[in-house]
């Protein structure tokens, strides 16, 4: 994430090299640790096998003293010669550190991995400043659309509230108008359907007041009735004249 | 169907004939003579009348029975002339016709009369004498009887129709209640 290409293959080499000296230095560090162990145990074993420690090597080196006498002397010189080799080995392999430390620094880009690292950083800010820059501005930008499109969002909902309520009235206008139209039509069929039920009625009281007169008049038509009419309708042929 | 128009034209022209020779009523006579004949003897009418039958075939029975009728030879000319053009198939129509020509020239008018009941006494000479003072022509009367007019009389003479039956004057008053005239 932090490293690019280049970049990544820098910091393996200076991990290699860590690695390495850190590999030289435990090297460097179980050899002196060794030999010193490697006397100790030397020196306990030849003088008394029961003790492990440099507690107990003391004090077999006290006891062994008293019973070996001038043999306590030499042995206190070979112990400084041994210091004086550690101490020097000790330096060459600071040295050698220092030397292989110093060769891979110069060797390895590091200074310049961390100053194209700091350049990059910087690139990376300015990059993302801009880009804020511009989100910022983005974002202004939809906001005022934002706005913009809230004010004409209220404008259409009020043109539309507006045409609703015309349609609303024109629709109840036209409700109206029709219900009276069809109030008025069915007033209109009540009477027609009132006339038509007086007229049938009347129709079928003068079938019936015809059909009972002439059931009369043609059982109570006489002679005299015929021959009177006979003379009124002659008469009256004669009034014509 | 023959048009009305065909039989009246040839009653014109034999009441023409008969006007210029002074014989129109005898030949009215023949013709309606020879029409009651057609009426009586139907078959006799539908042979002579029907074009499937040959027109000489046709013709030979006319003949047949024109040599035996008194009828004059214009009337019998006549036929012969109806057979040939067709038109004897219409002779009714044509009688008709020549019949109201004739009244017409003679100054007479038939009148149907329809009455519920026979009339009685003086009845018909009144009406008669009525009717000729209306129409101012002599009137022959033809009655009838018809139960379901119940009462009164209904005379026709020509386009004239005098109704004084009982039955019109129901149906009068029925429609005149209808109308409401006397609410």
């Amino acid at each position: 994430m932090f490293f690019n290409g280049k970049n990544r293959s820098r910091a393996l080499v200076v991990v290699g090299a860590l690695m390495v000296i850190l590999f030289v230095c435990g090297v460097s560090y179980a050899s002196s640790g060794g030999e010193e162990a490697g006397h100790d145990s030397t020196v306990v074993s030849g003088h008394d096998s029961a003790a492990h420690d440099s507690m107990a090597h003391d004090s077999a080196a006290v006891s062994g003293s008293e019973a070996q006498g001038e043999h306590g002397g030499g042995h206190g010189a070979h112990d400084s010669g041994k210091k004086m080799e550690d101490l020097i080995y000790r330096a060459v392999n600071f040295s050698l550190l220092v030397i292989i430390l110093f060769v891979v620094v110069k060797k390895t880009p590091i200074k310049d991995f961390f100053a194209n690292r700091i350049e990059e950083i910087k690139a990376n800010f300015e990059d993302l400043n801009k880009e804020k820059k511009l989100a910022e501005k983005r974002y202004q930008e939809l906001e005022q659309k934002l706005k913009d499109f809230e004010a004409s969002r209220q404008e259409i909902i009020d043109q539309y509230k507006a045409e609703g309520e015309t349609e609303k009235d024109k629709i109840i206008a036209e409700a109206e108008q029709r219900a009276t139209q069809i109030l008025a039509q069915a007033e209109l069929t009540i009477q027609r359907e009132i006339q038509a039920a007086g007229d049938m009625l009347k129709q079928e009281v003068l079938d019936n007041a015809a059909m009972k007169a002439q059931e009369i008049l043609t059982k109570e038509m006489k002679e005299s009735d015929q021959d009177h009419l006979v003379d009124e309708f002659i008469k009256s042929v004669e009034k014509l004249h | 169907m023959i048009n009305s128009k065909i039989p009246r034209r040839y009653a014109r022209a034999l009441m023409s004939l008969g006007q210029e020779e002074g014989q129109y009523i005898e030949y009215g006579q023949n013709l309606q003579e020879f029409t009651d004949f057609c009426s009586a003897n139907d078959e006799f009418f539908r042979v002579v009348s029907n074009q499937v039958f040959a027109i000489d075939d046709r013709k030979e029975i006319i003949e047949r029975i024109l040599e035996k009728s008194s009828f004059s030879d214009m009337v019998k000319n006549f036929l012969r002339l109806l057979l040939d053009k067709k038109r004897i198939g219409a002779i009714k129509e044509i009688t008709d016709h020549y019949s109201k020509l004739t009244d017409e020239i003679s100054n007479i008018t038939r009148a149907q009369v329809i009455t519920a009941q026979p009339l009685k006494g003086d009845a018909v000479d009144r009406l008669v004498l009525a009717l000729k003072a209306l129409t101012s022509k002599e009137v022959e009367i033809e009655v009838s009887e018809d139960a379901s007019i119940m009462g009164g009389l209904i005379v026709k003479a020509g386009d004239l129709v005098l109704d004084g039956s009982v039955k019109t004057q129901i149906e009068g008053l029925r429609e005149s209640l209808k109308r409401g005239e006397y609410n």
